[in-house]
């Protein structure tokens, strides 16, 4: 066994699937918008309604400045070592944008949606939400359909032909739960990698300001964990 | 991008899928209208019975050998029951039901058409006795078959409907997310199916075929005509949709594809089946030659349908 799967089972254990996954999904956010419905129908509670939906989003974001990113693929090579991915994969993909003049990167990886397709099409249901808003996949259930990496559309998962499973972007979860940062977060040379729990003062004004916004909301999938600073913003 | 996971072993389980469901229903129309009883010895719904269940098969198989873990340790395949979200579960559950049926109706009509079969499982006193003193002398064999042959309809329509459906709601290939592609899946199953139990099954069992045609040409012809139609809408819409599916659309009419589109798909599995099922109904003459390959070139162009959309899939652009 890896490191990768070590570390995922002493602090994550929900992602094996043995401690279930009790995540926020929409049908509770469904059933939260249901009960506050009805509460608010009934002339009262309507801070319970906003509570469940405060709850919904998830603890953690990670930003990406993209007027900082280099496109120096740090953060990929990072994320390949941790996760001991051979040459030709990574969970990070550098897009270039912009002409020659105005250059500049898209780093893209899973955006961890709270409406997820991956999960929709999967057949054997091994792609959920793990209560920190990380979307995980349980390597013990899949069985390599590959549906899942049709269905994303940011493109962010990859087939893992070692194990024969659809694997991605797993924000590091086991060391962001020990208090630590994702890999690609550490190694970001431009430090155009922000990350944090929503309630830190940084990351809150951050969003307060409005400038960090997911990328292609369009799609409709509500990107839960990641969002980027636009070039010029 | 997505033709780089799916590739031609989908094609091929989308293909099998549709064709076998086609030539299901192709059989039980047969079956069910009572043509099948208006000669002696009917080829196409022996065909048409006898394929569906194996070729089913093969699709679900090679399915499963595109699996990665699945394929490994097949203990985790019973999950892929489980998650009602998927549209892979529907087709799961659609073709688990359906393939027994396939098999019960194909040795339905086999025993049907060989009466040997039933006296010949009696004789096999001595393997299992027991079992064997169960088998009757004979079967209600037409009353059994309207039964299994009303029931695997629904699934027949349900198994090459899911074919379109599993990539139709796939929004991340803007090309596939289109509602045609269930409606033409379907079309192309009962056509393919028609292909393989009529054109192919039946010139090469029965001489004389053209006095059997009826109206068959006529059918086959509205079906690759309705294909064609089909096949321009999805175009049409990828064309006006513009982005990835214009693209995809592109690939296919003019592009990388195009040679497979046109000549494989347009040419022999559209234009010459159309040409010689209006040549033969006209003329009321069957000849052996151009019907086979009639009924090859409608089954190539339903293989090569599929293949294109799977390939043809261009991702959304970030």
């Amino acid at each position: 066994m890896n490191q990768r799967c070590k570390d995922a089972e002493a602090v994550a254990p929900s992602q094996t699937g043995e401690a279930g996954a009790p995540g926020i999904s929409r049908r509770a956010l469904l059933k939260a918008g249901l009960a506050g419905g009805l509460v608010a129908a009934t002339g009262g509670g309507c801070a319970s309604f906003s509570e469940a939906l405060e709850k919904a989003k998830s603890e953690y974001v990670l930003i990406l400045d993209l007027n900082k990113c280099a496109g120096c693929r740090a953060c990929e090579e990072a994320c390949n070592q941790r996760n001991h991915l051979p040459e030709d994969q990574s969970y990070i993909r550098i897009l270039s944008r912009g002409d020659e003049e105005n250059r500049w990167y898209l780093p893209v990886q899973c955006q961890h949606c709270h409406d997820t397709p991956c999960a929709t099409v999967c057949p054997v249901d091994a792609t959920y939400e793990h209560p920190s808003g990380v979307v995980l996949v349980n390597e013990k259930t899949c069985v390599g359909c590959k549906y899942c990496i049709v269905a994303c559309p940011y493109g962010a998962r990859i087939f893992d032909e070692h194990k024969g499973v659809a694997s991605k972007c797993w924000l590091c979860l086991d060391w962001v739960l020990g208090g630590g940062e994702p890999a690609c977060v550490q190694a970001c040379l431009k430090e155009a990698r922000i990350f944090g729990k929503r309630s830190d003062p940084q990351i809150a004004k951050l969003l307060a300001s409005g400038r960090a916004q997911p990328l292609h909301p369009e799609f409709g999938t509500d990107p839960g964990v990641l969002l980027y600073i636009f070039p010029g913003t | 991008m997505a033709e780089h996971h799916w590739g031609w072993l989908i094609a091929i389980y989308l293909f099998l899928g549709g064709m076998g469901a086609g030539s299901f229903l192709i059989a039980s129309v047969f079956e069910l209208s009572g043509l099948r009883y208006k000669y002696d010895f009917c080829p196409t719904s022996l065909a048409g019975a006898g394929v569906s269940g194996p070729l089913i098969l093969i699709g679900t198989v090679l399915l499963i050998f595109d699996l990665g873990a699945g394929m490994r340790e097949p203990w985790r395949i019973p999950l892929m029951f489980l998650n009602f979200s998927s549209v892979m579960t529907w087709g799961i559950w659609i073709l688990s039901l359906f393939l027994p049926l396939c098999f019960i109706y194909a040795a339905l009509e086999l025993m049907h058409v060989e009466p040997g079969i039933l006296a010949w499982l009696r004789d096999r006193q001595k393997i299992l006795p027991k079992l064997l003193r169960l088998v009757p002398e004979t079967l209600p064999y037409r009353r059994l078959k309207l039964f299994v042959c009303s029931a695997g309809c629904l699934f027949a329509v349900g198994t090459a409907v899911y074919t379109g459906v599993l990539l139709a709601v796939v929004e991340a290939v803007p090309f596939w997310n289109s509602p045609v592609l269930p409606v033409l899946f379907l079309v192309s199953a009962i056509s393919t199916g028609m292909g393989l139990s009529f054109d192919l099954a039946a010139t090469m069992a029965v001489p004389d075929l053209h006095d059997r045609y009826g109206k068959m040409p006529i059918v086959h012809m509205s079906l690759i005509g309705l294909e064609v139609a089909l096949l321009a809408l999805l175009m049409i819409l990828a064309l006006v949709k513009g982005g990835e599916a214009m693209e995809s659309a592109r690939m296919i009419l003019t592009g990388s594809q195009s040679v497979v589109f046109w000549v494989l798909v347009i040419g022999l599995g559209m234009v010459y089946p159309f040409a010689f099922h209006a040549y033969a109904y006209t003329r009321h003459k069957h000849s052996f030659v151009p019907s086979l390959l009639a009924g090859a070139g409608v089954v190539v162009a339903g293989l090569f349908v599929r293949y294109l959309v799977v390939a043809s899939a261009i991702p959304l652009t970030l």
